[in-house]
């Protein structure tokens, strides 16, 4: 619960220190790419906290890359 | 098309040599001495000078497509060379590059860390704090970064020195037999620890294309830098990896998940000078920071480039949660960080760090050839 807490108010207090200036500055597709990763990083950030399965970007890269690796090593095995 | 701020960000070419040295020496320094003993035991060493000389024929690869394109990053020469849509998906299977070997730096600042100095601390904390530092760093900009490199830079050396003369003047500690018998190992495992090697030492370096050569103030001499910077990066790691061999042992070394670490442990000059593994934790530190702080800038700034956004900032610190949400979760334990590291690493860095540029090239010169694209040319001049 402390994880899902402070998640949370660490993004509102970024949210409050970012969106006003960029508003201001008016750069609206700033502002929309930075509303997407804060809502995907404080949705990550929470379900980190409660312990659910993120699958891990790692796992993505291994299966592109295991038969090549394994040609690699075969070769020099 | 792309006049951003970033391109009136400049660095000097001294400090842009400062940071090739850094990040090459960056996590080489704690890791790769183990991984060498591992493959190439006593002969390690000869890996480690083999790795440099191949370290500056990539060097010199990059700076031959730099030298065609020489006010664009790399993001922008993916986009010029391989068109709008497959430019666009190339350029962001970088960021994720540069970002996932920004997060794998993280976690290793973590892992450390907890396995070795502060034990009973949990990764989270460690890694948001890190993560903390480096979001500043970042949002203060490429010069702010590089003057703290600057400043930060004799203080690297000066340790070193330390190091290499406290091992020197205790002969009772190294063993000439260590290194013996010289140049037994086979062409294969040689080719297999020149090939990790490379891939923490010189391949990564193609992440410097996005920052050389448009932020750096005089690009001809940065080429001559770039290219001095991997060499003494290279002579770094020769020497504290002959070090550790000459003091562990290739055994000892290889069983190690930190031998250079377990070198400055044993490590005891007169009755005075004693437990002096901080000053190569603080080594590490220092380097792995601007390591994961040029990762990081590369990501943020392909981002925004392909994105066509005006500014980095604003994205700098949700993708800083984003990192450290990644980096708990990417490796389970130490055991999965290494296999990933032996297996997976060095085929990723090979894609980005030498078969990308080598189809860029290949792509530009049949452009050229072909010559149906003028703008390409206008463009350029």
């Amino acid at each position: 619960m402390l994880g899902v807490a402070g998640t949370i108010v660490a993004a509102i207090i970024m949210i409050a220190f970012e969106i006003p200036d960029l508003r201001r500055k008016k750069l609206k597709k700033e502002l929309w790419v930075f509303s997407f990763l804060m809502l995907f990083a404080v949705g990550l950030g929470i379900a980190h906290s409660l312990n659910w399965p993120i699958p891990n970007p790692l796992d993505g890269i291994r299966t592109v890359l295991q038969p090549f690796s394994d040609f690699i090593y075969g070769l020099l095995k | 098309m792309m006049k951003y701020m970033l391109k009136t960000v400049k660095i000097s070419a001294r400090q842009f040599a400062i940071l090739v040295i850094l990040f090459s020496v960056g996590t080489t320094i704690l890791v790769i001495p183990g991984i060498l003993a591992q493959e190439v035991k006593q002969d390690a060493w000869l890996a480690a000078l083999i790795g440099t000389v191949i370290g500056l024929l990539i060097v010199a690869l990059y700076i031959a497509i730099v030298r065609k394109f020489p006010t664009m990053t790399l993001v922008e020469i993916i986009e010029t060379l391989l068109g709008k849509w497959v430019g666009k998906a190339v350029s962001l299977s970088f960021v994720f590059y540069s970002f996932i070997g920004a997060s794998e730096l993280l976690y290793y600042v973590g892992a450390f860390l907890t396995t070795q100095l502060i034990k009973e601390t949990p990764p989270a904390a460690i890694h948001i704090i890190f993560a903390g530092i480096l979001v500043m760093g970042v949002r203060l900009g490429l010069e702010t970064i590089a003057r703290s490199a600057e400043l930060l830079f004799p203080i690297f050396i000066l340790l070193f020195l330390l190091i290499m003369f406290s091992v020197i003047v205790t002969p009772e500690l190294w063993k000439i037999d260590n290194l013996q018998p010289i140049l037994k190992t086979g062409i294969k495992p040689m080719t297999r620890a020149v090939i990790l090697f490379s891939s923490v030492f010189s391949l990564p370096l193609n992440i410097f294309l996005m920052i050389f050569p448009i932020s750096v103030t005089k690009p001809k001499e940065a080429e001559k830098h770039f290219f001095s910077a991997i060499f003494i990066g290279g002579v770094c790691l020769f020497i504290l990896i002959t070090l550790t061999i000459l003091v562990l042992g290739p055994e000892t070394s290889s069983r190690q998940l930190y031998p250079s670490y377990t070198l400055a442990r044993r490590l005891k000059v007169g009755d005075f000078l004693q437990r002096i593994e901080a000053i190569l934790a603080i080594m590490w530190e220092i380097t792995i920071f601007f390591k994961m702080t040029i990762y990081f800038y590369a990501s943020i700034t392909g981002l925004v480039q392909t994105l066509n956004i005006k500014d980095y900032r604003p994205l700098v610190i949700p993708l800083g949660m984003i990192m450290v949400t990644i980096s708990l979760v990417s490796h389970p334990n130490v055991i999965h960080s290494a296999k990933f590291d032996y297996e997976i690493w060095p085929v990723y860095a090979l894609t980005y760090g030498l078969v990308l540029p080598l189809l860029l090239l290949v792509v530009y010169i049949i452009r050229k050839l072909i010559n149906f694209d003028k703008k390409l040319f206008v463009k350029n001049e």
